[in-house]
């Protein structure tokens, strides 16, 4: 058994950053990842983080424009001191030595993304994550903590309400470990793989999200899945909201510069919700293209000019050249949404602090809330560090006074049993095949727009895998490197968040941000601003409901 | 896009340290469209035919860097190498796991001592504590400053650039490509107050190494060029102090003789690079090489066109050393 006070699983930018200010308390600091840190999914991120440093801007605006893109839904207490922290954080990340573009005059050049008021977010040309994560896996390496590379998080360990710690193995040598903690943080990023059209990484599948929920803690609205507007078609991979924001524009197959109709101020800068229905909505209606990827519209950057679009997006030419065949400077890139962004995960405050005793949790794999109903683009590396850095304070702090942990040695035994069962079958479906069938339900009727009955129809198709996965079969027997039980342990995983986002959307009678449903296409403020809060029941999730917290900004008509 | 698939054969190594005396390759053929990338290919042969097969594998977009293998000898990342091409070329799809770094299991290697030498270079700003940081706001850089940079914040961290390195296969304390460049990322960073000591510190063993081969730069999939901004820092070293190494000794010298005669003066050269006594030690094979190329031992004229020669060398102090 291993002990540390502190221990962060997950070290995409929001592990990282609460490893790091954990570290700075005092404390004894352990990052657990399945992936080693410049691998985390943070590093895709393209194109920039939002703060207020503009001369014509302000925390206030900032501010307004999260509440607003929101859909109301999220804290607005959360989101004063989160728009409050964005300055000092970007400076910060600078100090530790990101490399961001710069204005002509030397400062943090800034560009214009969705659903904001005013040129907010600051780049590193189109690869804005990958800069922050060197420049903070840079800055944390000067540190001392220990790092438990490319392990893997089975079982979180819960007895009275209380965390002591987890249980991991270590994909190099397949040996197990319990990890005794006085806190630990979660930091797993997202589970946009329990989709299959996804711009997320195959990394994505909210392994501590899952334990968390198995433990007991509570899961915040799981219902809202943001799908980004413009990902590639047949791989799904992003294409940063920063080409909009540089002055790309949507067309249908008629040459209409359709968004007009659905955003006539803001036109492709609307807010992500807004522009994925309204490119959903022309494909349905046969205003699109088609292929052999489905329905699709076109992108243009052309207009731009090639200095330009090479300069500032120069990951995208090459997404672009290599995803798709196709070249942006003198060609449309055919795009339709894909699932983007997890805007539900843990239920935290605005300390990081989860439901039960000596939990936290931050970025994606939280929900603080901030982004309530729509995440506005440039607010999630935002919340990585802003809030990756209050759960790193808030779980030192905890670790300084909280007795030692009780972690038993049969804990290791209890988390292990149900993986070694799957291992000495004899026969059984491989869990990539469930993996699978998991992502066509949720494609298929899990999406952009939902209804009771569709919802139902995925709620009963995705018990029907769950039932199967308790006799997978794991057919790899080497303790080496076992991809195939990563993607068994993955796989049941992801089963169980998939059915809160289900059971959550069936629940919510309104359309609200990213939850679009036909049957109730009005947002209903007096029934349902409140939070969605699931835990782990005999049969699937129990829900209840938690009061949204709003301070200034009263619910208006969300116009773009 | 879809369309038309071609039948694709792979041979995939297969290897487990721990349980199998040797390599073996595992054969498999797949219908697939020539766009399709190798990791998917990948992933269609651990769901389909043999969840076993390990490898490492996450973004599928070249930005997380996990997935850098040998295809057809060659180190790429997997998800972005179309079959098509390499069909065409090769006939098959051989895939192995990268070179300078052992076996893990299948294509996964350990990728410890890549993960050493980039920690070993201090990847971090080292700030003059007379000039802290400007509190509560960004230090200044131009547009011109950031371009010095070149293309290495790309770097992604894949090690392709590594395992095609001969000078790592060479030498295992060489710090290889990726290292280096990020060595100079840190060197040109305005805010970083160690230029000259990070110079220093990488000029016994380190910089001189490079072989100028530029595998490393035809490896890398992001572009950043390890190779040129090695010779960066060839330069630069020279600059700070001299030329005082071996490799710096030989690369000034070699520069004087061409300036000076247009030819090379080899028994110059030796002792530009070696010194006296170095010189000495060189004795045995300087006497085999003059019993066979005589001409060695006398003054090289002058050569015709020198004043061609003079004027390159001009061209190239005025314009800091870019052009070839």
């Amino acid at each position: 058994m291993r002990r540390h006070d502190v221990v962060v699983v997950g070290a995409g930018l929001a592990g990282q950053r609460a490893a790091l200010a954990a570290i700075e308390a005092g404390r004894d600091v352990a990052v657990v990842s399945k992936i080693h840190p410049l691998r985390s999914h943070s590093g895709a991120a393209q194109g920039g983080i939002n703060a207020s440093l503009g001369a014509d801007d302000s925390v206030d605006k900032h501010t307004y424009d999260t509440v607003k893109g929101s859909d109301y839904l999220g804290d607005q207490d959360a989101i004063e001191f989160f728009c409050k922290e964005a300055g000092p954080t970007v400076i910060e990340m600078e100090h530790f030595g990101t490399i961001f573009s710069r204005a002509p005059d030397g400062s943090l050049a800034r560009r214009a993304f969705g659903g904001a008021g005013f040129p907010r977010t600051i780049y590193a040309a189109d690869r804005t994550g990958l800069a922050l994560l060197q420049g903070l896996w840079e800055r944390l390496g000067t540190a001392r903590f220990t790092l438990y590379d490319e392990w893997d998080l089975t079982h979180l360990v819960v007895r009275d309400e209380r965390v002591h710690g987890i249980v991991a193995f270590d994909r190099k040598t397949g040996e197990f470990d319990e990890i005794a903690a006085k806190s630990v943080v979660i930091a797993t990023g997202p589970f946009g793989r329990v989709y299959g059209r996804t711009t997320n990484a195959h990394s994505c599948t909210g392994d501590g999200v899952a334990a968390a929920y198995e433990a007991g803690a509570f899961l915040k609205d799981m219902e809202f899945v943001q799908f980004h507007p413009t990902a590639l078609l047949e791989s799904g991979i992003l294409i940063t909201e920063g080409a909009r924001g540089e002055g790309g524009i949507l067309r249908n197959a008629r040459g209409e510069r359709f968004m007009s109709r659905y955003a006539p101020n803001v036109l492709e800068l609307a807010s992500r919700d807004v522009v994925s229905r309204a490119i959903y909505t022309e494909v349905a209606e046969g205003r699109g293209f088609s292929g052999p990827y489905g329905g699709y519209v076109h992108l243009e950057l052309m207009h731009l000019g090639k200095e330009k679009v090479e300069s500032r997006l120069q990951e995208i030419v090459d997404y672009s050249r290599i995803f798709a065949g196709i070249d942006p400077v003198t060609q449309p890139i055919p795009i339709f949404p894909a699932q983007h962004y997890m805007m539900g995960g843990i239920s935290t405050n605005l300390r990081g602090e989860a439901t039960l005793r000596g939990l936290f949790a931050a970025g994606e794999a939280a929900c603080v809330s901030i982004h309530g109903a729509n995440r506005l683009g440039g607010n999630s590396l935002l919340e990585t560090l802003v809030f990756g850095k209050q759960a790193g304070i808030a779980a030192a702090a905890y670790a300084e006074t909280a007795p030692a942990p009780a972690m038993k040695e049969s804990d290791l035994d209890t988390a292990v049993a149900p993986l070694r069962a799957w291992s000495d079958r004899k026969d059984g479906e491989d869990p990539t095949v469930l993996r699978t069938e998991m992502q066509q339900v949720m494609d298929r009727y899990v999406g952009i727009y939902r209804d009771e009955a569709t919802l139902l129809e995925g709620l009963k198709h995705l018990r029907a895998i769950k039932s199967r996965f308790s006799q997978i079969r794991v057919v790899d027997q080497s303790k080496v490197y076992n991809v195939n039980l990563t993607d068994a342990l993955e796989t049941g995983h992801m089963l169980d968040l998939a059915e809160t986002i289900i059971v959550g959307a069936v629940a919510r009678h309104e359309s609200r941000g990213a939850h679009s449903r036909t049957d109730y296409p009005k947002r209903d403020d007096a029934q349902w601003m409140r939070h969605t809060l699931a835990r782990k029941g005999p049969d699937g999730p129990t829900l209840s409901y938690s009061p949204v917290a709003y301070t200034r900004w009263d619910p208006k008509e969300r116009v773009y | 896009m879809a369309g038309t698939t071609v039948s694709a054969t792979f041979e995939v190594y297969r290897f487990d340290p721990k349980k199998d005396a040797s390599p073996r390759y595992q054969r498999h053929t797949l219908e697939l469209a020539p766009h399709t990338t190798v990791l998917t290919a990948l992933l269609r042969i651990r769901g389909e035919i043999d969840p076993s097969l390990a490898l490492r594998y996450s973004c599928r977009s070249s930005i997380c860097g996990s997935c850098a293998m040998q295809v057809n000898s060659k180190s790429r990342l997997a998800c972005e190498t179309q079959i098509g091409p390499e069909l065409e070329r090769h006939g098959r799809i051989v895939l192995e796991p990268m070179r300078n770094q052992a076996v893990l299991r299948d294509l996964v290697v350990d990728q410890a001592p890549f993960w050493h030498h980039y920690a070993k270079i201090e990847p971090h700003l080292i700030l003059d504590p007379r000039r802290p940081m400007p509190a509560g706001k960004e230090n200044p850089m131009s547009p011109e400053e950031v371009e010095r940079f070149k293309e290495t914040p790309r770097c992604i961290a894949c090690a392709a650039c590594f395992s095609a390195c001969p000078a790592v296969e060479a030498d295992p304390g060489f710090p290889g490509p990726m290292a280096l460049a990020k060595l100079y990322r840190y060197v040109v960073d305005p805010r970083d107050a160690a230029h000259q000591d990070r110079l220093l510190a990488i000029q016994p063993g380190g910089l001189w190494t490079c072989l100028r081969c530029h595998l490393c730069t035809e490896a890398c999939p992001k572009d950043i060029r390890p190779s040129e901004r090695i010779r960066d820092l060839k330069e630069m070293a020279i600059r700070v102090q001299g030329a005082t190494e071996l490799g710096s000794r030989h690369a000034v010298g070699f520069k004087a003789n061409l300036r000076d005669r247009g030819l090379l003066n080899e028994m110059k050269l030796v002792r530009q690079t070696s010194g006296l006594f170095g010189m000495l030690g060189q004795l045995g094979q300087g006497i085999r090489v003059a019993r066979k190329k005589p001409e060695i031992l006398s003054r090289p004229r002058r050569i015709e066109g020198l004043d061609e020669v003079e004027r390159i060398y001009a061209a190239l102090d005025t314009d800091g050393g870019d052009a070839k």
